[in-house]
């Protein structure tokens, strides 16, 4: 599904300097796989989850995303990418305000270039255990409602990969386990998750945990099973 | 995204935002209005004005020729103006010049005091050939004109104005009724129909009309004319008959240039043409002016839609994330900022012509609704929105989704 080799993202400060956020990343991540990206802040697993999901091209190596090479792809056609592989789930949940939950959950088909499928858009509310609240401003749902509507809009167009951005940084801890019980449904169902959290409970939910310290993988760990490689710092 | 649906999200997202939608659509709403009200008010004033023009000079397929040079302007009265024009002049204009269908000699009297009974009023004193009322497209409204035998023989009558009707005979039915200019009897054969006020705001019905040759014989004592009234075949014509008329008086004078012409040929239509033109350009003016408003209102637009970039950013951040390309974040914006200018247009045209019809029945104009100012000013506002919300939207278009999703 997702295969990193020797990803390298070199930014450059405004002087001109070069500034390396990833070196020489290389994994693999089977379909249907459940894997935290864990690491500091600045360890570059922001970059490195942009990347993964073709908000962000590497400077080095290539990315392939479901056997196609992503890494060399424009803006326009990483736009294409991103609407039909990959869905997104953000901590602030980022939906659109005044605006009610099953628009929220339509807005990515709008750029499918197909007709907008509303009975799905319902559908997946009542997926997420919201059926009955379709129809309510987001702004009237608690935080753990409104994580479950970013995840019905992540699967709006039936994407194979969910990146999730610290999905529950911002919920307490009994929505945070709600949102999480969910996201090992949907995993359990066959959907590829790559969730980056620095919360050991909530990394607890996956089986393959990837750990990155400055901008390289420090440990690439099966939960309570063998470690599959221990990379060199 | 289908245009339709790009539309319906702008919609959405305007009704969201409900107070700056509102401004915007107020700034275009504005500069519209005033530009449809000008439009609208200029056409019914220009429309006024050449209607008062023709009440005042009758139709325009006539010239008026009078005595003296070009620059000795104003209206010629017997007792001041160059004794040029004859009665054989007008002969020959009317036997001589082609496309010259009637001709009408005019002796003129102004500021006379006329007497009838015991009251004493100034007017003006009309001698005219029998076609003349006819040539100008004046009426009787009582009685009848000038004839033909009148005038050949010499006969002492009149045709009166509504005004001096009034003054002088009140409720009293005017016709046979005796009316003095210096002690010399006409009988009142006949009461024009009115003609209002002139564009100096000055009554064009106190006036009496009596037969040419009466005037130059029994009254003045002279023999030469205050102006010559042609009329036409066709009114095209005029720049020809003017040439060919002025050909044939030099040489009934003896005029040779670089000598000035003894005379003034002068052409209505031409006239009002130059009237036509200053309220045309008036309008242009006022156009102007509103096109500038409306401007403002696109200048509006355009900050109103910076501001909400940068407080949307967020959305457009999670908008490119689920796949909107740039071009659809862009023709969201666009889209949106062309909707509301649309809107405002809407608004303008109807605020427009509501302004209009207030302010011409304020003055007393006939409301004119000019369609092609309407629908001109609902694509200008259209265009507004296109042209000041590319910018905005163009930068919404670059916002860096990842930034945008990390703040």
């Amino acid at each position: 599904m997702i295969e990193l080799s020797h990803i390298g993202k070199t930014y450059q400060r405004g002087d001109g300097t070069p500034v390396p956020a990833l070196r020489d990343i290389s994994f693999t991540i089977a379909r249907g796989e459940f894997v935290t990206i864990r690491g500091a802040s600045g360890s570059g697993k922001s970059s490195l989850l942009n990347i993964i999901g073709c908000l962000d091209t590497p400077t080095e190596g290539s990315y392939r995303l479901n056997g196609e090479d992503v890494s060399r792809y424009t803006d326009e056609q990483r736009s294409r990418v991103r609407s039909r592989s990959i869905g997104f789930v953000f901590q602030s949940f980022n939906l659109l305000a005044r605006t009610s939950a099953l628009e929220n959950v339509e807005m990515p088909a709008l750029y499918t270039g197909e007709r907008i499928d509303r009975a799905r858009a319902r559908r997946l509310l009542e997926r997420v255990g919201l059926g009955q609240r379709a129809d309510h401003y987001v702004t009237e749902l608690s935080g753990g409602e409104q994580q479950r509507v970013a995840i019905a809009r992540a699967l709006m167009n039936d994407p194979p990969l969910l990146l999730a951005d610290e999905p529950t940084g911002n919920l307490d801890s009994v929505a945070g386990d709600s949102v999480m019980a969910l996201l090992s449904g949907l995993n359990a169902e066959g959907l590829t998750i790559v969730m980056v959290t620095h919360e050991e409970r909530t990394a607890a939910h996956a089986a393959r945990e990837l750990l990155i310290a400055d901008g390289v993988i420090a440990s690439d760990r099966h939960r309570g099973l063998a470690v599959v490689r221990e990379a060199s710092a | 995204m289908s245009l339709l649906q790009v539309l319906t999200v702008s919609l959405r997202t305007l009704l969201r935002h409900p107070l700056r939608s509102f401004f915007m659509l107020l700034g275009v709403a504005i500069g519209i209005a005033s530009l449809v009200a000008m439009a609208s008010v200029g056409e019914a004033t220009k429309r006024e004005t050449m209607r008062q023009f023709t009440r005042m000079i009758g139709t325009f397929d006539n010239l008026t020729i009078q005595p003296g040079r070009a620059s000795t302007r104003g209206m010629p009265a017997v007792n001041t103006v160059p004794p040029t024009l004859s009665f054989a002049d007008a002969a020959a204009i009317a036997t001589e010049i082609r496309g010259v269908r009637r001709v009408a000699e005019v002796q003129a009297a102004f500021d006379l005091d006329v007497r009838a009974r015991d009251q004493s009023v100034p007017t003006s004193i009309w001698g005219v050939a029998a076609n003349w009322m006819d040539i100008r497209g004046f009426e009787i409204a009582r009685g009848i004109g000038i004839t033909d035998e009148n005038v050949q023989g010499l006969a002492r009558v009149a045709v009166i104005g509504e005004d001096l009707r009034t003054m002088l005979f009140g409720d009293e039915d005017p016709i046979g009724q005796t009316i003095r200019i210096a002690d010399v009897p006409f009988q009142v054969q006949g009461v024009m129909a009115s003609r209002g006020v002139g564009p100096g705001g000055s009554s064009l019905d106190n006036l009496m009309i009596i037969p040419v040759t009466t005037a130059s014989r029994r009254l003045f004592n002279r023999d030469y004319l205050t102006s010559i009234t042609v009329q036409l075949e066709r009114a095209g014509d005029a720049d020809r008959v003017v040439d060919d008329i002025t050909g044939l008086l030099r040489d009934r004078h003896g005029i040779v240039p670089p000598v000035e012409d003894d005379f003034t040929i002068n052409n209505p239509r031409a006239s009002m043409m130059r009237v036509a033109e200053v309220s045309s350009t008036l309008g242009t003016i006022l156009n102007g002016v509103s096109v500038i408003a409306t401007l403002i209102g696109g200048v509006v637009i355009m900050s109103l839609m910076l501001m909400a970039v940068s407080e949307r950013r967020r959305e457009i951040g999670v908008r490119r994330a689920v796949g909107a390309r740039r071009r659809d974040v862009l023709a969201q914006f666009l889209a949106e900022a062309a909707l509301v200018s649309a809107l405002g247009g809407v608004v303008g045209v109807a605020l427009g012509v509501a302004g209009a019809a207030f302010a011409a029945v304020r003055q007393g104009l006939a409301p004119v609704l000019m369609w092609e100012a309407i629908a001109g000013a609902v694509v200008l506002a259209i265009a507004i929105g296109l042209v000041f919300g590319l910018q905005p939207a163009w930068r919404a278009a670059s916002v860096d989704p990842i930034t945008a999703l990390r703040s």
